[in-house]
């Protein structure tokens, strides 16, 4: 174990602190002070947080710094600045950020919580509220049981690793950290997107899925960091992409729209994705669903065996959505050859996924997991096969829950894509309609988002998530990430704290 | 309980009551399956079935394997002719063989007068028995008839007076197998079950490979009229049963399946209305019950059964009759929440009793999700068979050649069905009947409306056929005959004078003349290549055969073919020659060639189906030591063939012969490939580049998610040809596509460089005349929900329809579309004889314009596609 911790540990990156300008307003909560301020300068004596500031040598206060502020729920600290004031002259509420972003599953607390990380590199603390989302279900119900008193640790003692490959054929891969960027095609979003989730990639040793559609030239570069998809469409799908690529996902159905196959609208399929699909500029493209040529677990078996044929080095990925026989899809996966079975709940999608299909169809991911992870072990080929979990993993809580509900690592995306400064607008499927520059193909708007900034903003974004895994560990007395798999003993409903979940 | 119920349904009104199975009540997860049926006028031994099962091996997983035997001998199964024909053969499957005495004293003796039981013999053989994980039950044989008195109650108490005594007894039969199934398998303990229990039929099962099932009871030469097997794939439970396996029995009727309902619990809850109880939890017992209920119980005529599986819908109903409609209206009214819902391929062999035939069917789905392909083999024994894979028919005639000389090596005829088709109805039926008079058996085969369905007959002769297929004398052919046509300068002189002699060659003559060619060849390089090259001719081409019937031609020339490269040069020797023999055993020794002119031979024979050992990396690693010619013969399933080369393959040419397998050429980036055979699934998915030759049909979503390259397809298509494709590819097929074609299709506009596909609708007749097919296309969609592309149809008659497209228009040939495609079509006419100004541009025996031929069906601008931005053109 310590000599992958060893290779590892060199590779993880230094936090790089280039602020954004455009997402310094992060806070949360908003602090005011009134004009009848006598600059007594009690707010800044009380305050351990370093909202309230006087420069030496000035007579009037510093505008509070409310990025650093906790907010109404201070009031229970003998410190809180607002009751405390001579003048009565400060206020706090929640900021026009907090006001205006996020939904039930992404709380504007979670999206600034991961921008905050994104920004610093600094980890939430594990019992912060915005490690969990608002929706009442999910893994916003789940809660780790640790022991209350913290311990010592040294983060480098600490492995976060996860195999990829656990069977004989193909080549080994361990991924330094739990989890691999999911599948946004060329046309989703931008190149820059593109390349600033594949830099982070590269730097983290991990992957991204390049979604359908092929990848333009520019990304060929990155091929050692790129998970090929095999989508219904099979566009962009050539001998040569699937021969240079060290990992093959083949895309079976998502969890936010199963049923359904991919879909790109018109707007979005502007020449430059069109010349790359091969298909018509401006025209809405359909990928099928199912698979034509897999209608049965043995077609199943002779599409891997094709993409063996062409690539045998490859290690394959069965990304499936979670139907109820979701389990006996994972088995027949083993059985025709996959390496990894990739189960995609129904919590994930962008905005471009039907509101109708979000949420409404897969299986809840957290009870796909539990389910697929029992079954493969009572089939005794659980340690041959990699079980990766997605849709809706949101925070570092999210994946260490999901891998503690017995899966081995997960895949993220829209996180990667809040930490590049997505406000969660919803407007994915229209050409023009990100303010982000994100989620777009425009050649003008997908300015907005310089690579390099990108991939240090996921830099960050990761660092911080694996100092809080190392942090959850340490504290369950672990050292490597591979000892929470299938601890669902560690975990407990919110309202219901004697259940332990999935018993 | 209503009075109007079926007298039937209500003397099981007391399954309902019964517990059902305590176990999980999940459904054994089916997936998918390799399945094979064969019906043949002549007794044919299990050993014949052995093949296919074994070739299809990589269909099944080894969790279930089965057979059904239809038709058996007296004296193999120690009975009398009467008694097998008349007697109840009931097997009973012991996965304890303790429970036998108590399942016999109560479920068995006091309810059947017994003429014979004995234990079905098993093999010994210790490598055989190491490989199954579940030990295989014991099988006792049972030939019995209810007894009067048992039966007189039965009548009496279950209220049955009604119907004929016969039928009674069927229903006896049933219901006391189904308390033997309930009590001893679908309880807490699994220890015996019913196999099989109609007339003159069994059924044989286990967990493990179908072909398991023929060694271990000792079926190599247990003979039979009927038989199918069945390769699982199940994907749920780590212990299996047998009684999982395939084939599941209603009465006498015995179902494979391949595929799944996606409405298992509404077909279940149907049967639940009818008083049918499943006990073995998959879909496939599930589809022999609905069978069964159909056809024992509401006496359905077959066609009404299929349609009430199948139904008929859209525009294929459309078409049908008036009078069919009210009648298909009112099946499908009735039993809509009993028809199966998804991908599904049923196989199923039956003693038709009452009607004095063994029958052998395959029912596709309506929407063909499930390969499938019928073949037939007439003369004087006639055979009939049913596939999952075309190499899987030639695979079990090949095995029946050796025995029976009078059946060629490939079938009469191949075809796939379209699912609830208005002119053929998605199903075909082989029927056995005896002849009157000699009590011989004749084979009729006919489609689900009962219209016979022949293979071409070209007025060949039985006795000229029966010379021929005498094995090719060595070192013969010295007839003036043979060295007329072999001493021409040049194959297509040779073949020009070989077509024009088979007008009046006898059987002999020809057989002599391949004899002369296999010796010929053996002069030298340039022998061998012309040979080749008149061989290839030989096959590729259509032509009157004479006296020689097409499918023993091309066996014997495939014989020829094969013995021609098998005495080339072998690679290792390092002799100086431009082919080089590699097979099996030399695998290893592949070297870069001498030459770029060197063609590097690939004996098919003894090669795994896919996988490291395969011939498709043997072709990628010739390829990366600079061959550029490969010739692949003897194939039997081989799979991937061509794939893997990448876009390094510009240059390369492989021609292909015997049955390759699924996805041949797939993701062919720019070599040529010649498949002088039929296709069969998944051919050229995503091709990029290159061109693809085929000389004969190719089977479901051929050039799936194409990108570009050119493909030559001489006869038709299955399903879902082109589905998805882009870029630029460019495609003839002569014959036709079953449905489906070119769904979203996206390649751009043909004019500035997209793609299009060519459809002749014309077939070659079995004189080797061209022929136009009665509809250019007969599938309800076409080019639906496409936004680039073409299709260029030939249809001087107008006969496609607006009802035909979802999106599309039909428009004018334009003077550019016709300079487009021409030379496409002259490729093709060099490719297949298929002439552009000869044939395709005259009708009825007229010369026209071009645009009077042929129609564009091309893409329109679709609010559902569009995005607020028109559609424009793409160009280069």
């Amino acid at each position: 174990m310590t000599s992958s911790k060893d290779i590892h540990a060199a590779a993880y990156p230094a936090i790089a602190l280039d602020p954004s300008e455009r997402l310094r307003f992060m806070n949360c909560h908003s602090v005011t002070r009134a004009d009848t301020c006598i600059s007594c300068g009690m707010c800044e004596s009380l305050c351990p947080y370093g909202v309230h500031r006087r420069v030496e040598g000035h007579a009037k206060i510093l505008p509070p710094d409310d990025r650093k502020c906790i907010g109404p729920s201070c009031s229970v600290n003998y410190f809180f600045c607002v009751a405390n004031c001579p003048t009565k002259s400060l206020s706090v509420g929640p900021s026009d950020n907090s006001r205006s972003l996020g939904d039930p599953r992404w709380p504007a607390d979670v999206v600034l919580a991961t921008w905050r990380m994104a920004e610093t590199g600094k980890p939430m603390s594990l019992d912060d509220p915005a490690n969990c989302g608002l929706s009442g279900g999910g893994f916003d119900e789940l809660r780790f049981v640790l022991p209350s008193k913290k311990t010592r640790y040294d983060p480098e003692d600490i492995s976060v690793s996860v195999d990829l490959n656990r069977r004989g054929t193909g080549e080994k891969i361990t991924l330094p950290v739990p989890f691999y960027g999911g599948g946004m095609s060329f046309g989703s979003i931008s190149v820059h997107t593109m390349l600033a989730r594949l830099k982070a990639a590269k730097t983290w040793g991990t992957f991204i899925c390049t979604g359908e559609g092929g990848y333009p030239a520019l990304l060929v570069p990155f091929k050692d960091n790129i998970v090929l998809q095999i989508a219904t469409g099979l566009f962009g799908v050539r001998e040569e992409t699937i021969q240079r690529s060290r990992i093959i996902e083949f895309k079976y159905a998502q969890g936010a729209k199963p049923g359904l196959g991919g879909h790109l609208l018109g707007d979005k399929n502007t020449p430059d994705v069109a010349r790359m699909r091969e298909a018509v500029p401006y025209t809405s493209l359909f990928s099928p669903f199912p698979f034509h040529s897999v209608y049965s677990v043995e077609d199943h078996k002779k599409h891997l065996d094709w993409i063996e044929s062409v690539n045998p080095k490859a290690i394959l990925s069965a990304k499936v959505s979670t139907p109820t026989d979701e389990d006996m899809v994972a088995v027949g996966s083993y059985y025709a050859g996959a390496h990894i079975v990739h189960l995609d709940g129904g919590y994930g999608g962008t905005g471009a996924a039907p509101e109708i299909a979000k949420k409404n169809i897969a299986m809840p991911i957290e009870y796909a997991i539990p389910k697929v992870h029992r079954f493969l072990e009572v089939e005794g080929i659980r340690d041959e096969i990699t079980l990766i979990a997605s849709g809706g993993i949101r925070t570092a809580m999210d994946v260490a829950k999901a891998i503690a509900l017995g899966a081995d690592g997960v895949v993220i995306g829209t996180s990667e894509l809040v930490a590049l400064g997505c406000v969660r607008c919803g407007n994915c499927e229209s050409g023009r309609g990100c303010p982000r520059g994100i989620a777009t193909t425009d050649p003008e708007l997908e300015r907005l988002n310089p690579p390099d900034w990108g991939a240090e903003r996921l830099d960050n974004l990761y660092t911080a998530w694996r100092l809080q895994w190392c942090e959850l560990l340490a504290r369950l007395g672990m050292e490597d990430i591979s000892e929470l798999s299938g601890r669902t003993d560690l975990l407990r409903y919110r309202d219901r704290p004697a259940k332990e979940v999935g018993r | 309980m209503s009075p109007e119920q079926h007298p039937l349904i209500r003397s099981r009104s007391w399954i309902p009551e019964t517990r059902l199975p305590e176990r999980p009540r999940w459904v054994e997860a089916e997936g998918g399956c390799g399945v094979v049926g064969l019906a043949s006028s002549v007794p044919i031994a299990g050993r014949h079935i052995h093949g296919p099962l074994v070739q299809m091996h990589n269909r099944g997983n080894g969790k279930g394997g089965g057979i059904a035997a239809v038709g058996l001998s007296p004296e193999q199964m120690k009975v009398t002719r009467k008694t097998l024909d008349e007697d109840y053969l009931i097997q009973v499957a012991y996965l304890e063989p303790k429970v036998r005495s108590s399942l016999e004293d109560e479920c068995i003796k006091p309810f059947f007068k017994v003429e014979r039981k004995y234990k079905v013999e098993t093999s010994t053989d210790d490598a055989l028995l190491g490989r199954f994980d579940v030990r295989p039950p014991d099988v006792w044989r049972y030939f019995c008839r209810v007894k009067d008195e048992v039966l007189d109650r039965f009548i009496g108490r279950a209220g049955l007076e009604g119907i004929p005594r016969a039928k009674a007894e069927d229903e006896f039969v049933y219901q006391n197998s189904f308390k033997v199934n309930h009590k001893y398998y679908a309880g807490k303990e699994m220890q015996a079950f019913v196999m099989s229990h109609g007339r003159n039929m069994m059924v044989l099962k286990i967990v493990g490979y179908a072909e398991d099932v023929i060694s271990y009871y000792k079926l190599d030469d247990v003979k039979a009229h009927v038989w199918i097997g069945h390769q699982r794939y199940p994907t749920k439970g780590k212990v299996w049963h047998p009684g999982g396996a395939h084939p599941f029995v209603g009465l006498d009727e015995a179902l494979v399946h391949n595929g799944d309902f996606a409405n298992y619990h509404s077909v279940t809850e149907y049967l639940a209305q009818r008083n049918i109880a499943p006990l073995f939890l998959t879909d496939t017992e599930v589809a022999v019950l609905l069978f069964d209920l159909l056809s024992r119980t509401y006496e359905y005529p077959l066609e009404y059964i299929i349609e009430a599986l199948a139904p008929t819908t859209e525009r294929d109903f459309e078409l049908l009759p008036e009078r069919k409609k009210k009648v298909y209206r009112a099946i499908q009214a009735t039993h809509m929440h009993g028809s199966p819902d998804g991908p599904w391929f049923f196989i199923i062999g039956r003693n038709s009793y009452y009607e004095r035939r063994f029958q052998l069917m395959g029912i596709t789905d309506t929407s063909m999700l499930r390969p499938q392909v019928f073949a037939l083999v007439d003369g004087d024994v006639q055979i009939g068979l049913i596939a999952s894979e075309k190499q899987a028919i030639d695979s079990a005639l090949d095995s029946i050649s050796e025995e029976f000389p009078a059946v060629p090596k490939y079938a009469d005829k191949y075809w796939n069905a379209r699912g609830g088709s208005h002119n053929y109805g998605g199903a075909f039926i082989f029927s056995l009947h005896a002849e009157e008079g000699s009590g011989d058996m004749r084979l009729i085969s006919t489609n689900k409306f009962g219209t016979s369905v022949a293979a071409p007959y070209s007025g060949w002769d039985h006795a000229d056929d029966l010379a021929l297929a005498k094995p090719i004398r060595k070192a013969s052919g010295k007839g003036s005959y043979a060295a007329d046509i072999i001493e021409r300068k040049g194959a297509a002189p040779s073949f020009k004078a070989f077509v024009s002699s088979l007008k009046s060659a006898s059987g002999d003559e020809v057989n002599s003349l391949f004899a002369g060619m296999v010796s010929y060849a053996q002069k030298g390089d340039s022998q061998r290549e012309e040979m080749l090259r008149l061989l290839t001719l030989v096959l590729d081409r259509r032509y009157d055969t004479g006296r020689i019937r097409r499918s023993r031609l091309v066996q014997k020339a495939t014989e020829a073919l094969d013995a021609t490269l098998r005495t080339a040069f072998r690679i290792e020797k390092n002799e100086r020659s431009v082919f080089q023999l590699i097979d099996i055993k030399s695998r290893r020794k592949l070297r870069p060639p001498e030459s770029p002119y060197d063609k590097l031979v690939v004996d098919c024979r003894g090669f795994p189906m896919e996988g490291e050992d395969g011939v498709s990396f043997i072709i990628v690693k010739a390829r990366e030591l600079g061959w550029n010619l490969a010739i692949v013969f003897g194939a039997h399933g081989q799979r991937f063939i061509g794939c893997g080369m990448g876009p390094r393959s510009k240059g390369f040419r492989m021609d292909i012969y015997g049955s390759p397998g699924d996805y041949l050429a797939s993701g062919l980036d720019g070599a040529e490939m010649r498949v002088h055979t039929n296709g069969q699934d998944q051919l050229g998915q995503i091709l990029a580049d290159g061109k693809l030759v085929v000389y004969g049909d190719v089977g479901q979503t051929f050039l799936y998610g194409g990108k570009g390259g050119e493909a030559y397809i001489m006869g038709s298509a299955a399903g879902r040809p082109l589905i998805n494709a882009v870029g630029r590819p460019k495609v003839v097929i002569n014959g036709t596509c079953l449905d489906y074609l070119a769904e979203s299709f996206m390649a751009g506009n043909p004019l500035y460089g997209g793609g299009f596909a060519v459809v002749n609708g014309v077939a070659f007749d079995g004189k080797g005349d061209l022929e136009e097919l009665p509809e250019p296309y007969p599938g309800g969609n076409l080019f639906s929900l496409a936004s680039g592309g073409a299709i260029y149809i030939r249809d001087p008659r107008k006969l496609v329809g607006e009802d035909q497209l979802n999106g599309g228009r039909i428009s004018r040939l334009t003077e550019a579309d016709w300079n487009l495609i021409l030379p496409y079509l002259k490729e093709n006419e060099k490719l297949f004889g298929i002439s552009v100004d000869k044939f395709l541009l005259k009708v009825d025996g007229v010369k026209k314009h071009p645009e009077n031929v042929y129609r564009k069906i091309e893409a329109v601008p679709m609010i559902t596609l569009s995005g607020k931005t028109q559609m424009q053109d793409i160009g280069e």
